[in-house]
């Protein structure tokens, strides 16, 4: 019998700032056998063990098509993340998973699609978007509606730009510097700038509640099914199996039924999960 | 066709010691006018005449309240993980006079933790336990498995099941391990006759009556009740009077949630993986790291659990995960009575 809670070791190959307060960790399992066996779908998590601190969920932020390493882009918060920003490259972590469902990537094809991310949100989004452009032709019109604090607080900011060039990208910060030319305010205003088909039209987002509950209404004002309006949630989850009970919404299990849900969903639950 | 057998209080004795040559027995023990699952280590320290349940649940002998999943240690850059789960294999266990709503709860348990995912350490133990269930003569004021469906006779989830006839018990044999034991111990058993297994049917019935001398719903199925109901002003009240101690998921035979966290050693090269009873009562239930609680008033956490219980469990587990036992009416300092939430969603 193989125990679920057992992390497998791994080591961080490759750090890398992405704002002041946030890094993309690359890692990869120190059983290259393990390595080579590792899948897993855009939107799936895994639990992260920085030994003596202990462990927490974090999107898997690279390709699913990378089979050399996988990444996670973390902002510092917390002591599990306190402690993963003081290790360096070669050292050795723990990590279990992946975990969780994933976005609906089979439905997305022929589609148009409408990715809406706030802040530390688009990490779980980048699988989505390099899988995408992978394979540009298999898919409709993609618009990238990303909002972050400030300018600095913008992930992947070379990426955007290589983005920028196969998908529709559209930046928006609350509060703008010297640098910045483009628009301030919060994501929702971005949607006066694009144009979609709600019948031909999912939406993959990611975010505060907050911005996900106005997303989501914006949405819902535009004429899209319950169905392609999709998010992933963020609650506390210890196990990731459904076991210790803390991501549970309406007797849905964040970690194992989620963290990707959709409006019709989230509708039918009892307690108000955005 | 039940299978059954009778052995006199003696003989019963005398197995306990047979059983503790070969096993860890686990038994309802007297301490302080208080009956606790426990450890024994001689025959005399089991006490099966107590009425009602224990006070603490059986759970811990499968999901202790605290536990060690594993330790680590750091070498010369390099970690190595040491798995507590083989040494949980290597035991070998009988929990004895253990209650049918007690025996249901680790059904209701299994549902949860064998399942799509399975938790090694449960499941472990799960496996290396005989269930010797005794049945009530008598309920407590507190007691409902009537409604549940849980008590106080039960056809599923023991290898032996114990009805106390006075000089001696009427043993139900459930399963081929019981059946095993029984064979095993032959000498200490005798073929019940007619009456006596009539008389056992009566005693089980008794109990029940007297359950059902109470008002309650079938808890089995208010599920309904408790959709329309989850912004009935009723939660409000119970929010009010609920101290958010967790007592109740403390003494709550199906409650199963927990939180995980590290123990270093002093050393800081070396540790442990602790995992630790939860409860939804606490603010800190459902806090991300952002700083967002999910639940915040006392109101959507008192729900949380009973929701839990009479609601969510049939969604996910197919059957509700309360079993009538009543601790947490017992233990609750704030006196909010499980029963009565119930009576007052139906009534709704």
């Amino acid at each position: 019998m193989k125990n679920p809670y057992i992390p497998k070791l791994a080591i961080i190959r490759r750090i890398k700032d992405e704002t002041p307060n946030t890094r993309t960790f690359r890692l990869s399992f120190k059983d290259p056998d393990l390595q080579r066996n590792f899948k897993f779908s855009p939107g799936q998590f895994i639990e992260l063990t920085v030994f003596n601190y202990g462990e927490a969920p974090f999107s898997i932020s690279s390709s699913p098509l990378e089979r050399e390493y996988l990444e996670t882009t973390i902002r510092v918060a917390g002591t599990v993340t306190k402690a993963l920003f003081s290790l360096k490259e070669n050292d050795v972590i723990g990590i279990r998973g992946p975990f969780g469902n994933s976005w609906p990537m089979g439905k997305l094809k022929g589609e148009d699609v409408l990715i809406i991310a706030g802040g530390i949100g688009l990490a779980p989004l980048r699988p989505v978007i390099k899988q995408i452009l992978s394979d540009r032709d298999s898919y409709g019109e993609v618009i990238l509606l990303y909002g972050a604090r400030t300018p600095k607080d913008l992930l992947y900011k070379e990426e955007l730009k290589e983005w920028e060039k196969q998908i529709d990208v559209h930046l928006i910060v609350d509060v703008g510097d010297e640098t910045w030319k483009g628009r301030t305010g919060v994501v929702t205003a971005l949607f006066d700038e694009i144009s979609v088909d709600p019948k031909s039209t999912y939406s993959l987002q990611c975010g505060p509640p907050i911005m996900m509950h106005f997303v989501t209404k914006k949405l819902v004002e535009l004429g899209f099914s319950g169905d392609r309006i999709v998010f992933s949630l963020e609650r506390l989850m210890k196990c990731g199996m459904g076991f210790c009970g803390h991501c549970m919404i309406s007797g849905r299990y964040v970690c194992r039924d989620g963290p990707v849900f959709n409006y019709s969903q989230i509708s039918n639950f009892l307690e108000v999960a955005l | 066709m039940e299978r059954v057998k009778k052995i006199t209080k003696d003989n019963f004795y005398e197995l306990v010691e047979r059983l503790l040559a070969n096993y860890q027995v686990i038994a309802p023990v007297n301490k302080d006018g208080r009956v606790f699952y426990e450890y024994i280590s001689n025959s005399k320290e089991v006490d099966m005449e107590y009425k009602g349940h224990t006070l603490l649940p059986p759970k811990k002998f499968f999901f202790p309240e605290k536990e060690v999943l594993f330790t680590y240690e750091k070498l010369n850059g390099d970690i190595i993980i040491y798995d507590k789960v083989q040494e949980i294999k290597e035991g070998r266990r009988v929990f004895l006079g253990i209650r049918p709503c007690d025996i249901m709860a680790l059904k209701s348990l299994d549902k949860v933790l064998i399942s799509e995912f399975k938790d090694p350490y449960y499941q472990a133990r799960r496996e290396n336990t005989i269930i010797i269930g005794l049945t009530c003569n008598e309920p407590t004021k507190y007691c409902f498995c009537a409604f549940t469906k849980t008590g106080p006779s039960i056809n599923e989830g023991y290898d032996l099941l114990l009805t106390d006839l006075g000089h001696s018990y009427i043993v139900s044999i459930g399963s081929e391990k019981g059946l095993t034991l029984v064979k095993l111990n032959l000498d200490l058993f005798e073929e019940p006759s007619e009456e006596e297994l009539k008389e056992r049917d009566e005693i089980l019935k008794t109990v029940e009556k007297e359950i059902l001398k109470q008002e309650l719903p079938d808890l089995t199925n208010i599920y309904e009740a408790m959709l329309r109901n989850f912004n009935a002003e009723i939660w409000k009240e119970y929010g009010e009077k609920c101290l958010a101690c967790g007592k109740c998921n403390y003494t709550c035979p199906t409650c199963r949630c927990f939180d995980i966290f590290d123990d270093p050693n002093l050393d800081f090269k070396s540790g442990k993986r602790v995992r630790v009873w939860d409860s939804c009562h606490f603010l800190s239930f459902t806090k991300v790291t952002s700083g967002e609680i999910f639940r915040k008033e006392r109101p959507s956490r008192v729900k949380q659990r009973i929701y839990h219980k009479y609601c969510y469990s049939i969604y996910d587990e197919g059957s509700i995960s309360c079993v009538g036992c009543g601790r947490c009416i017992d233990v609750c300092p704030a006196k909010i009575d499980i029963r009565e939430v119930a009576r007052k969603v139906v009534s709704l």
